[in-house]
């Protein structure tokens, strides 16, 4: 197995999960690429996640505990794609709790995306229309046959589904009455007994059954109806596959930008649009069609880390946290401080990515995350890059100190400015031994200084 | 004490609720005082003080790893001189605090070997003072004496009689037999005070008498067992040998601080009043906990639902002579 295939599985791992340790990479190299694609796009067919651990250790109906448990998950899940999907859904469709104060809605809702995110768009919207949190969230619940409020039907337009450009104002208003008495049932309130699960609630004397007319049909149009005419939109396909690529593949501009700033891939766009059309709208397939791609393997560090991604591939590259402990909640703290609050972004249009990610203060977050997780060398994952170097024949040069590291924490690629600053350390420490105990002790010292300085990269921010 | 030859099983009421959400939160464990104070620990580490007719005595304790504070306690009891033993499966230690929340003193460390703690839970007193404990993740149950010295231990992971995934609950009876509450193998097991496995029942499901991560473990002085089925949302009640009885699915009405607080807030009043369906908010929740006081009152910590609510058992003991003797077969003769 040549390096080179090990740093295509980091490359996928990293996009389609939250990395993994090299062990893990060698066990998905020998599977060979293509099959891994397709067990991950089946996460079926992997365990899930032991929920009673996690209902059992982690606070349970708080607020507070959402995030953690995300993360948690992020980090022991055995269906890395299945959160991925998730995660690229919540960008895609952000709902925040900051509005509802009724967290169980909003992990419903991620519960929604992992059941349902492989599967199509109609069924997607639909999910998400009947969704109490989106429902909320855009004041679906207001939005009566006498009195409507199109919200939700600008935002289903605008950031759901075809992006700006490709309706007009009279289509927001048809998609707002069609939705008309789309709400749900008044949940029992949280005092005094806490939060209990809100139920989708259809109230047809509420709905607006008149004749109206979108994107140039004309029918008694009801919240599905509109659904199966917009998931046959090309617009559609784009957006969507645009969403995709900007997600999974390469960093795009900011969202509210696309209709006037052309895609970088186009051929790419296309590739998955007729993927989506291909399949009748089904998000596997184009999913399949993406990580087998070149513009996909080619794409190596293209990308911003978000900081859910940042986090959790830390822990995973130290091999910490893979059993609930109460410290938890303090990776959901640092993923806030990097600007992700998962479950509450800023607004509907969701986070700004890429380059957007990055200012003064969440760099310094970022760095100073990473290079605390790694500076303690009983973690597992440390320990076993210093086994990884201590396995090697006699002394370690310093090239291939710097290499091997590189290596470990995910075949990273660096610039040459970047790697002379490593070597500079490297050379310093001068040739890296582990005969005798004192060598070890003094060479894990260098390991640990050298994988923080690699962790501190500009590359390192990059998946 | 002895048991009874037989009971006459009059009835077992819900009674009523103690507690609301902010005073009870996350209710893990009750112990109940000498002058029937609640004392209510949450899994944030605060303990409520409450009286039966739900007035609030301020809470004690907190969360932290301080003495006399909790990062994630499990189980409290409450002895003879109105102490409360508090375990805390992250610090891996029992602490005793006094009443008024003053720290008294705290044993174990974590490991694995004879002594240590992985994750403690469920702790009981035994008739003479000493103490077992559910060693969780080390799979396993351990005796200690009163000042935390280690005497006893028995179990390892597995499923064969004798081991354990996971135990939870723990309950030492009357008579100085032990019955553990074998959360990951959704079953209960009985041993006698040196642990030898005595019986077991309880599969994994949700049919009666089987258990979806049973979680507490009470036993009464007519020797019959309490479950708290945290899984499957209810209490499960069998005999002394370990017959299935009956099941308590909640029965909530509103406690008085719960009224107190809805009367003083009208959007909560209605709320209430839109809210289609409240037969929800009588259900248990995860329930994790159950304890038993001298009037045979059940009290069980409804964890999801932040709250206690307390049941009255109603039997009558039947000595030798007042019931048939057993028979050897089920009959259709009805008298």
């Amino acid at each position: 197995m040549s390096e080179n295939d090990l740093s295509l599985f980091a490359h996928l791992l990293r996009r389609a999960g939250f990395g993994a340790r090299r062990d893990e990479l060698e066990a998905y190299a020998a599977k060979g690429y293509e099959a891994v694609v397709e067990e991950l796009l089946h996460p079926e067919l992997r365990p899930p996640i032991e929920e009673d651990i996690l209902h059992r250790y982690n606070g349970w109906d708080q607020g507070s505990g959402m995030a953690p448990a995300w993360l948690y998950r992020m980090i022991n899940t055995e269906r890395p794609l299945e959160e991925k999907v998730a995660l690229f859904w919540h960008h895609v469709f952000a709902t925040g709790t900051a509005k509802a104060e009724h967290p169980h809605t909003n992990m419903a809702q991620i519960e929604m995306f992992r059941h349902d995110g492989f599967s199509d768009m109609k069924t997607i919207l639909v999910g998400l229309s009947r969704d109490p949190a989106m429902i909320h969230w855009l004041d679906n619940n207001e939005n009566h046959k006498d009195e409507p409020n199109e919200n939700y039907g600008r935002e289903l337009l605008e950031l759901f589904s075809m992006g700006v450009g490709h309706y007009t104002e009279t289509d927001i208003k048809m998609a707002g009455r069609a939705f008309t008495g789309w709400t749900f049932e008044q949940p029992i309130p949280l005092y005094t007994t806490g939060l209990y699960p809100v139920n989708f609630e259809y109230n047809e004397d509420d709905h607006d059954d008149s004749v109206k007319t979108f994107l140039g049909q004309e029918g008694r149009f009801n919240g599905e109806d509109i659904i199966d005419i917009i998931v046959n939109q090309p617009a559609t396909a784009a957006f969507i596959s645009r969403h995709m690529y900007n997600f999974f593949v390469a960093d795009e501009p900011q969202v509210p930008s696309w209709d006037t700033e052309p895609p970088q891939d186009p051929n790419a766009i296309e590739m998955l649009s007729k993927a989506y059309f291909d399949s009748d709208g089904e998000i596997r397939p184009m999913l399949r069609v993406l990580f087998n791609s070149d513009f996909f393997k080619e794409a190596r560090f293209k990308k911003v880390k978000n900081p859910a991604e940042l986090v959790t591939g830390v822990i995973k590259l130290v091999g910490t946290d893979r059993w609930p402990t109460p410290g938890f909640a303090r990776y959901a703290s640092a993923t806030t401080v990097m600007g992700q609050m998962l479950m509450n972004p800023p607004t509907v249009e969701g986070w700004h990515t890429g380059s957007e990610w990055i200012n003064g203060g969440t760099l310094n977050e970022r760095v100073n995350f990473a290079v605390n997780q790694v500076a303690d060398a009983t973690k597992p994952g440390v320990g076993e890059i210093v086994d990884h170097l201590a396995s090697q024949d006699g002394h370690v040069s310093p090239g291939q100190f710097v290499d091997t590291c590189l290596d470990l924490v995910g075949s990273l690629v660096v610039s040459a400015a970047t790697r002379d600053g490593l070597m500079e350390y490297a050379n310093a420490a001068g040739e890296v031994s582990f005969g005798t105990e004192a060598e070890r002790e003094e060479s894990t010292a260098h390991v640990v200084r050298m994988l923080q300085l690699i962790v501190a990269t500009r590359e390192y921010q990059f998946a | 004490m002895t048991r009874p030859y037989g009971l006459l099983r009059a009835g077992f009421p819900y009674v009523k609720c103690v507690g609301m959400r902010r005073v009870t939160n996350q209710s893990m464990d009750v112990a109940i005082g000498k002058d029937y104070t609640l004392y209510v620990l949450s899994r944030t580490g605060a303990i409520a003080r409450l009286t039966l007719d739900d007035d609030d005595l301020r809470p004690i304790a907190g969360g932290g790893e301080d003495d006399g504070k909790f990062v994630w306690p499990v189980a409290m009891l409450i002895d003879d001189d109105e102490n409360l033993w508090i375990s805390d499966e992250s610090l891996n230690r029992i602490s005793v605090i006094t009443t008024e929340g003053e720290f008294v003193r705290k044993w174990g460390e974590a490991g694995e070997g004879d002594g240590q703690l992985n994750g403690v839970s469920g702790i009981s007193f035994d008739p003479e003072g000493d103490v077992y404990v559910a060693d969780t993740l080390n799979h396993r149950v351990q005796k200690f004496t009163n000042e935390g010295k280690f005497l006893l231990k028995w179990g390892g992971l597995g499923d064969a009689e004798g081991q354990f995934n996971m135990p939870w609950g723990i309950k030492v009876d009357e008579l100085g037999d032990v019955y553990v509450a074998d959360w990951r193998n959704d079953r209960v097991q009985k041993f006698n005070a040196e642990g030898k496995f005595l019986f077991a029942f309880g599969s994994s499901g949700s049919e009666k008498g089987q258990f979806n991560r049973p979680a507490g473990v009470e036993v009464d002085a007519d020797g019959d067992i309490y479950i708290a089925d945290a899984g499957n949302d209810r209490v499960q009640q069998f005999n002394v040998d370990g017959l299935y009885m009956e099941q308590f699915l909640g029965d909530a009405t509103l406690s008085k601080s719960m009224r107190r607080y809805v009367l003083s807030n009208g959007r909560t009043l209605r709320l209430r009043e839109m809210a289609s369906d409240l037969e929800a908010q009588k259900r248990f929740r995860n329930p994790r906990s159950i304890r038993l006081d001298d009037q045979a009152r059940m009290y069980v910590a409804d964890f999801g639902s932040f709250r206690i609510q307390i049941y009255q058992k109603d039997v009558v003991p039947l000595a030798e002579g007042e019931i048939d003797v057993p028979l050897r077969a089920p009959t259709l003769f009805t008298t």
